[in-house]
């Protein structure tokens, strides 16, 4: 315990430089600015600003890469909020957070967003700082069957993440997941669903469906309704009341628990924590009722899983040296650029960057709760604008962070597909948030399910005898059953009155 | 006017038709040894029988919502993407940003204006630059 407290200690002395601080602080604020740009997460500002760290000492340069890391998933949250344009860390963002904003809160979701960012990412910390060595080893417990289950676990979350009926939840997940599977058959190298297309080879991207399905589905409905849309009403109500605040605690701390574990797992693991977060905030919340609909928990308990996942998901790359997604691997090449190998090797050889770069995770938490509460009016200074201005604008937008990510023109065309695709589907009421979950989460799931049943020979006892695989189908059973007994309940005649 | 809660349910068994008819067409394989049209078969399986299960409460519950479909607006904003990605390949994005503006400019607005198109047009130019100088994104402006 003392020896832990004694590196962290040496790693703020590391952090807390002057030098550090100052890079902390430029990753923090670049990475806000380009990661509100509709279409550039964090992944897409990372790579683009990689080259800035080349010349910079290597402490600095990472801590100014987690710092832009940072700054880009709270800037993606800002768009997600403010205009219903998400990234894959921002999706579940836009259910009450642009809920939020069309009942002129957006002030309020914002600063919900960083302050519950702040607490998911302090809970992480310290779980970074206690349990980084000996939690990495998780990932290894887990085989293919067992990410398989996980992976359903999360589609049983769209129930409750979805506005709409659960059948229709259901059926979104699995539009995501069969459009996940175009593009080539990884195993096989068989191209599907591509129609020769080259474009279409590596499938589609992810950039290309959110901004189809949400941005762009978005600015038709609001012209279809012709609403000169503000809910900018002149005033900024920005800091919660005390009772509003209450709201936020519990939910953000459920949310930094939740992403906390669940950054650890590959893949998916972040993605999956926000919409679980969300689904235990429907379930557990006392204002669960209201969430969906712009309730304040359904901004917190996600933006602190979110949080909590991204730090988190730092352990098994500095403990074991596995990138657990692509933007860890755009940071593990950071690493090996400076000359640093991440594995178990890191801690002992490089204390120094190792309790520096966990420092330093905590200062640039409150370097972006400093940065962006002042600068939330800012933010809001974008309805402002008239919306017959903004919306080529966002337009623009979406065209420059589609083109950005491949430098290729077809993607534009492949984004306008899907914005036909959510207008439609705005149209059949049928919430595309699932649809992502789906989208991200179906390959990875054929993927381990295919491996799943290769290692078994064909046979599904495979999700029923590995301890962790039982648990989880248990929990889909029991969630099932649970479900089934509701709708039988509800659908039971009620006693008449006497 | 066609029902949403039908139109929903042939949309989704549109997709699973789609999807599923569409696997067959490479190899399925057997569960030890899966093809790459096995999992999509199943996936698409599943969503029909979701699609079969919208169709028949569409028919239960009478009286649904009724289905609304504007084509103009969309229309316009898809004519608008194609047209920058089109224009910017054949000239180069300041054009391109200028089709998207004055074509878009059409959509939902009572009363078309070339003035402000001009300004947004200039404005979005001078973001685009500052994207290609600042952020180094390759964008053919000129």
């Amino acid at each position: 315990m003392m020896d832990l407290l004694h590196n962290l200690a040496f790693g703020f002395s590391h952090a807390l430089t002057m030098q550090n601080l100052l890079f902390c602080a430029i990753g923090c604020t670049v990475g806000t600015l380009v990661g509100l740009l509709p279409g550039l997460g964090p992944l897409a500002t990372i790579s683009l600003l990689l080259p800035l760290t080349y010349s910079i000492p290597t402490n600095g340069a990472l801590i100014m890469l987690a710092g832009i890391y940072y700054g880009a998933q709270y800037g993606d949250s800002v768009s997600a909020i403010t205009m219903k344009i998400p990234h894959a860390s921002s999706i579940v963002a836009c259910i009450d957070g642009y809920q939020m904003t069309l009942k002129g809160k957006t002030g309020l979701a914002l600063f919900t967003a960083g302050v519950s960012s702040f607490i998911g990412g302090t809970v992480a910390i310290v779980v970074l700082t206690f349990l980084a060595p000996s939690l990495g080893e998780v990932a290894f417990l887990f085989g293919p069957a067992d990410y398989c289950a996980l992976m359903l676990v999360g589609f049983v979350c769209v129930s409750f993440v979805t506005t709409g009926s659960l059948l229709n939840g259901m059926a979104m997940c699995l539009i995501g997941v069969l459009l996940g599977q175009i593009g080539t058959d990884v195993n096989s190298g068989v191209p599907r669903y591509t129609w020769d297309l080259p474009m279409l080879a590596d499938g589609v991207g992810l950039v290309s469906v959110a901004l189809g399905c949400f941005g762009i589905a978005e600015i038709t409905k609001n012209l279809d309704s012709r609403e000169e849309r503000s809910p900018f009403n002149g005033t900024i109500h920005l800091m919660p009341t005390w009772a509003e605040f209450k709201r936020i605690i519990p939910s953000a701390l459920r949310g930094s628990v939740i992403g906390s574990f669940l950054g650890i797992l590959p893949g998916g693991g972040p993605v999956i924590a926000q919409f679980a977060a969300y689904a235990v905030d429907k379930k557990v919340s006392k204002y669960r009722d209201e969430i969906g609909s712009g309730a304040i928990e359904g901004v917190a308990g996600q933006a602190a899983a979110d949080e909590a996942a991204a730090r988190t998901s730092f352990i098994p790359l500095m403990s074991i040296g596995i990138p657990e997604n692509a933007v860890m691997a755009l940071m593990m090449a950071a690493f090996v650029i400076k000359g640093i190998q991440p594995g178990p090797n890191m801690i002992a050889g490089h204390p120094d960057m190792f309790w520096g770069l966990v420092a330093s995770m905590w200062v640039g938490n409150c370097f972006l709760l400093i940065l962006n509460v002042p600068l939330v009016r800012y933010w809001l200074s974008v309805f402002k604008i008239p919306y017959g201005v903004l919306f080529p604008s966002i337009l623009f937008f979406c065209c420059v962070g589609t083109y950005s990510v491949n430098n290729n023109l077809d993607d534009i065309f492949v984004t306008a597909a899907f914005g036909l695709g959510g207008y439609l589907f705005s149209r059949l009421d049928m919430d595309a948030a699932p649809l992502m979950l789906g989208f991200i989460l179906g390959p990875m799931l054929e993927e381990n399910f295919r491996r799943a049943m290769l290692l078994s020979r064909g046979s599904f006892s495979a999700f029923v005898t590995r301890p962790i695989s039982a648990t989880l189908i248990g929990l889909i059973a029991v969630f099932i059953v649970w479900q089934l007994a509701a709708f039988l309940l509800k659908a039971r005649p009620q006693p008449q009155p006497v | 006017m066609i029902d949403r809660n039908l139109a929903r349910g042939l949309f989704l068994a549109a997709i699973a038709l789609a999807f599923g008819l569409g696997a067959l067409r490479y190899p399925l394989g057997d569960f030890s040894r899966a093809g790459a049209g096995l999992f999509p078969l199943m996936v698409s399986g599943l969503l029909l029988l979701i699609a079969v299960a919208t169709v028949v409460r569409s028919r239960l519950m009478k009286n649904g919502p009724p289905f609304e479909f504007n084509p103009v607006n969309i229309a316009l904003l898809l004519s608008s993407l194609c047209a920058f990605a089109l224009v910017s390949r054949v000239l180069n994005m300041t054009a391109g940003i200028v089709a998207l503006v004055f074509i878009s400019g059409f959509a939902g607005t009572a009363k078309y204006s070339i003035v402000r198109n001009l300004k947004v047009s200039v404005g979005l130019f001078l973001v685009a630059l500052a994207f290609q100088k600042l952020l180094g994104l390759s964008l053919n402006l000129y």
